[in-house]
């Protein structure tokens, strides 16, 4: 199928909510939650993508998060992508295994990476993180610890000669000529990171 | 592996293999450092006084106003990149202003030491000797800014 094939398609199987957007990569149907199931089962049965690639989810900082899925039709040779907004308080979303089996291990990575809910999942366990993980790392919110334990390269100033840990000063000590303000790490917030 | 010693052959000149270091063209930014989201590339560095800046050298008639200052340049002491930490996302070589960091496609250099994945500046600039030139320009592409006297 073309891309405008599969426009036409769904102008005849999907609600009016459901929006057809078209670039480079190919077809994306933009489909409120409610009509997420109706449109994977769209997406297989009418349009033939009976392959399912992948499931994630998108951070969208304000706006949210976005769920997509990316399906394709090996007869065919078309791809799809379907996705769907969240709201960032309690995002859930029905499960899509009943449409897709395969899509079960990526919900369980989209519940533990970006806590997303997967309502009737199987079992909706954690899949790649360690027992005991507290966050949700995809999330943009999320700090990364490492970032505290390790000194960032980029704090030196070109032409700075390394300054020996015992030989810093202590950590809100005047220096002895004011300098320009130094640069943190990026991504860090305030307090965290090694004095 | 199989197939004996694996090659570079055939590659494309894009291939993200391993990153060199053209340290003569580094003058201690620090924007890859910077960038780098990994936090795998390590620099240092001091200063050193441009011979010939002295105050008032070579042009008496700065000597006497007195705010002549001597100018210092950057001299780069330590530059390593920890491939066991890198992604190979090449931001470091697209932030690079002064073309000092290039990918090359060698990939070979597997240690069983993880401390031996991070090149030091010597490794780093040998690798250089391995980055292919830039492929030409696609058919019919405008000539780069350079060539159209653009860039000055």
């Amino acid at each position: 199928m073309t891309p405008e094939e599969i426009i036409a398609a769904v102008g005849g199987g999907l609600p009016p909510e459901v929006r057809c957007e078209t670039d480079h990569r190919g077809v994306m149907l933009r489909v409120p939650p409610g009509h997420w199931l109706a449109a994977l089962a769209f997406a297989r049965d009418r349009l033939d993508c009976d392959f399912f690639d992948w499931l994630t989810a998108v951070d969208e900082a304000d706006e949210g998060f976005s769920v997509v899925v990316h399906v394709y039709s090996l007869a065919g040779r078309h791809h799809v992508l379907v996705a769907t907004p969240l709201p960032r308080s309690s995002p859930r979303l029905p499960t899509a295994t009943g449409i897709y089996r395969g899509a079960a291990w990526h919900e369980r990575e989209t519940h533990e990476m970006f806590g997303i809910g997967f309502d009737g999942h199987p079992r909706l366990a954690p899949l790649l993180l360690p027992d005991g993980f507290e966050g949700h790392p995809l999330r943009k919110d999320f700090v990364l610890a490492a970032r505290a334990a390790k000194e960032w390269p980029g704090v030196k100033e070109p032409g700075e000669r390394p300054v020996p840990r015992a030989e810093r000063p202590p950590p809100g000590a005047e220096r002895p000529v004011p300098r320009a303000r130094r640069r943190g790490p990026p991504h860090v917030p305030d307090g965290w990171g090694p004095a | 592996m199989t197939g004996g010693t694996p090659s570079t052959d055939g590659l494309p000149a894009r291939s993200r293999g391993v990153i060199a270091l053209l340290e003569e063209n580094c003058t201690v930014c620090m924007l890859c450092a910077r960038e780098c989201p990994d936090w795998c590339i390590y620099i240092e560095s001091h200063q050193e006084p441009v011979p010939g800046t002295e105050y008032g050298a070579g042009d008496p008639a700065r000597a006497p106003a007195g705010r002549g200052r001597q100018r210092v340049r950057n001299v780069l002491d330590r530059f390593a990149i920890d491939f066991s930490l890198c992604m190979y996302c090449g931001i470091c070589v697209e932030v690079c202003p002064y073309d000092a960091l290039f990918w090359s496609p060698e990939f070979s250099y597997a240690e069983t030491d993880i401390a031996a994945l991070t090149h030091e500046q010597g490794r780093l600039r040998e690798w250089m000797w391995t980055v292919p030139p830039p492929p030409r320009p696609e058919e019919g592409a405008p000539p780069p800014g350079e060539a159209r006297g653009q860039v000055p």
